[in-house]
């Protein structure tokens, strides 16, 4: 097996492979994994440390410390400043997500054919989503592991006679439901690539961690390897420096904000590259029950429902968010916030996850850092109030007291008969608490190099060797959980390498 | 700057029938805090803490800095500038919030109140071969 954590100065590294592989999330663990079972000679190179369940922090301050990428501070730069959240750890984002599970939806093959010029897609795809869902376990939340939390959701939305009910499926074998998801599964449930692809790479590879590549080696328009400096997970340090030639190709696979930074500082020349970044922006109503919820207790999600995706477009979840955050999250300060704090045990969150078609661009800051620009649009802002009066109706149908809306401009609780205020909220941005969760574009795929950045196989255009296997070559926004679609694709392209 | 943070992280979550703020190990948290974040954090939050104690004026109407107002006082300023209509206020006061919620929601008195199974250390270990 082959891992090489951090190296202090001198000890400088240089060494030559078939492919390179830029990140290990779910974008580059799946890529990488497959090349490595095709017999190639593999190197894949992530920014964070390797972190096994044991290593993991219980608190939400380590989890942000130790898992997250900058501390979880990267924030829009628009109308409201949103977090962008990403990982940066062996594993990638699929260390600290809940591990959902959705396959590509079918209507998207039909528009990226129809206006970004792809085809040869679906089949692949959906080809590597059924190996996928073999070499990874997947189950249903189980029973046992719900929760008061997600228990109820499923009330309100049988109350309310949604359509599609179905209980969420994700990466997890056995899930006890300690409600541990976002700060990495310490109970080693959560199928995350730390502990499956990963090894697989180091086992037939070479996997370097703590070690974010600065720049990717360009000769004339062909990539041939990757350069960074090791950096200590602790200290923050610099330490050796590292050399990676690859014979057949790079991949680069480093994040929605973080590839098409790491292309621009590497030399790479498109117009579309940054452009057409798009998210899914989400936020969530608290419903407040006289049953104690103990919403730690149980799967951080284990309900969804697609029944809106389409429209108004957006995706309903429950999310458990660790005490730490709620105690922020909570409005209010000094006496009056403790009062509320009281109300803890009764609280149940969930959210919407806006399908938003607002468009942003991602560029590099004077220190080489990725700055996202992106604010929802009217439309978008609509979708969101929409999805949380759903929200607020569902608690309520599920027995909630009261709800609480976190939004600038609300009251701090509403009852049911107060519902349709949300009509009256503000469609302002900076009135509400919301964060990005899923990513997409900054180098998109398509036909057309005036619009896009890669081909329907990750291949940058105009240049040789040099593949984009990440979020970050989706053209659309999903409207559903992408780790599935990610890890799909960058399979689709891994397998047109070998 | 610790001292001021301190101050305003006790002001926006005293001791009332759940622990406070100032119950739980706070300064060594903040130390930490301070040393473990990056500086980009520390300053935002520095920053929160700045605006807190300058802002009576426009809370409460009087034209004294948080950390000098009486307790009833500085436990109103803490409900209305936590909503104030500015929103780059509100945020900065956000910003404290999130690094008091880090520290007290951690604390074994308060999960205890809450319901909620004591953490254990975080073990700040990784792969090193």
């Amino acid at each position: 097996m082959s891992h090489v954590a951090f190296r202090p100065r001198g000890e400088d590294l240089e060494d030559t492979f078939d492919f390179v592989v830029v990140g290990s999330g779910a974008g580059g663990a799946a890529a990488a994994s497959l090349l490595v079972r095709g017999g190639a000679k593999v190197a894949m190179v992530e920014a964070g440390a390797w972190r096994d369940p044991t290593d993991y922090p219980q608190t939400a301050f380590g989890g942000m410390r130790d898992l997250m990428d900058n501390f979880g501070a990267q924030v829009t730069m628009g109308r409201a400043l949103w977090p962008v959240v990403q990982a940066r750890v062996v594993g990638g984002t699929t260390v600290v997500n809940s591990a959902i599970c959705v396959r590509t939806p079918g209507d998207l093959f039909a528009q990226w054919e129809t206006e970004h010029g792809l085809h040869d897609l679906e089949r692949p795809l959906l080809a590597a989503e059924d190996r996928l869902e073999q070499a990874l376990t997947i189950e249903e939340v189980p029973a046992h592991a719900r929760g008061r939390s997600n228990e109820l959701a499923v009330v309100g939305e049988a109350a309310l006679g949604w359509p599609h009910r179905h209980v969420m499926r994700r990466y997890a074998k056995h899930c006890e439901g300690q409600g541990f998801c976002l700060q990495g599964c310490r109970a080693a449930k959560k199928q995350s690539l730390n502990l499956t692809f990963a090894p697989e790479v180091a086992a037939g590879g070479t996997v370097l961690s703590c070690a974010p590549v600065e720049k990717v080696l360009l000769e004339g328009r062909r990539a041939v390897g990757v350069t960074g400096t090791f950096r200590h997970p602790t200290s923050h340090a610099r330490g050796a420096r590292f050399t990676l030639r690859a014979t057949k190709a790079v991949l680069v696979a480093a994040s929605v904000t973080h590839t098409p930074v790491l292309l621009m500082k590497s030399g790479v020349r498109l117009p579309a590259l940054g452009h057409f970044f798009r998210s899914h922006p989400g936020t969530g109503v608290f419903g407040v029950y006289d049953e104690p919820i103990d919403l730690n207790v149980g799967a951080t999600q284990g309900w969804a429902s697609t029944a809106f995706r389409d429209q108004p477009g957006f995706k309903l979840e429950v999310l458990s968010i660790p005490p730490e955050l709620v105690a922020s999250r909570l409005s209010g300060g000094g006496t009056q916030l403790m009062q509320r704090l009281e109300d803890f045990r009764h609280l149940a969150m969930w959210v919407v996850a806006v399908r938003a078609d607002s468009v942003g661009r991602v560029t590099k800051s004077l220190f080489g850092n990725p700055v996202v620009h992106y604010s929802l649009n009217h439309a978008d802002m609509l979708k969101l109030r929409a999805g949380l009066k759903l929200l607020a109706q569902q608690h309520f149908a599920a027995g909630a007291r009261k709800v609480l809306p976190s939004i600038a401009g609300l009251p701090y609780e509403l009852t049911a008969d107060q519902v349709d205020l949300f009509d009256q909220a503000p469609l302002d941005p900076r009135a509400y608490v919301a964060i990005l969760s899923h990513l997409f574009g900054g180098a998109v795929m398509g036909r057309d190099e005036a619009t896009s950045v890669v081909d329907h196989r990750g291949r940058v255009h105009g240049y040789q060797g040099l593949v984009v296997a990440d979020a970050s070559v989706i053209p659309t926004n999903l409207g559903v959980n992408p780790q599935h679609t990610i890890m799909g694709l960058a399979q689709v392209f891994a397998e047109a390498l070998l | 700057m610790l001292w001021l943070l301190r101050r305003a992280i006790v002001i926006l979550y005293p001791r009332a029938s759940l622990p406070g703020a100032a119950d739980c190990a706070l300064d060594d948290f903040l130390r930490t805090f301070k040393r473990e974040t990056p500086l980009s954090v520390w300053a935002g939050t520095v920053a929160g803490a700045v605006v807190f104690h300058l802002f009576p004026l426009f809370t409460v109407f009087v034209p004294l800095p948080a950390f000098l107002l009486p307790r009833r006082l500085a436990d109103l300023h803490a409900a209305r500038i936590s909503v104030s209509s500015l929103y780059l206020v509100r945020q900065s006061i956000f910003l404290v919030k999130m690094c008091a919620g880090l520290c007290w929601a951690a604390d074994p008195q308060v999960r205890a109140r809450l319901a909620l199974p004591p953490l254990i250390e975080d073990p700040r270990t990784w792969r090193t071969s």
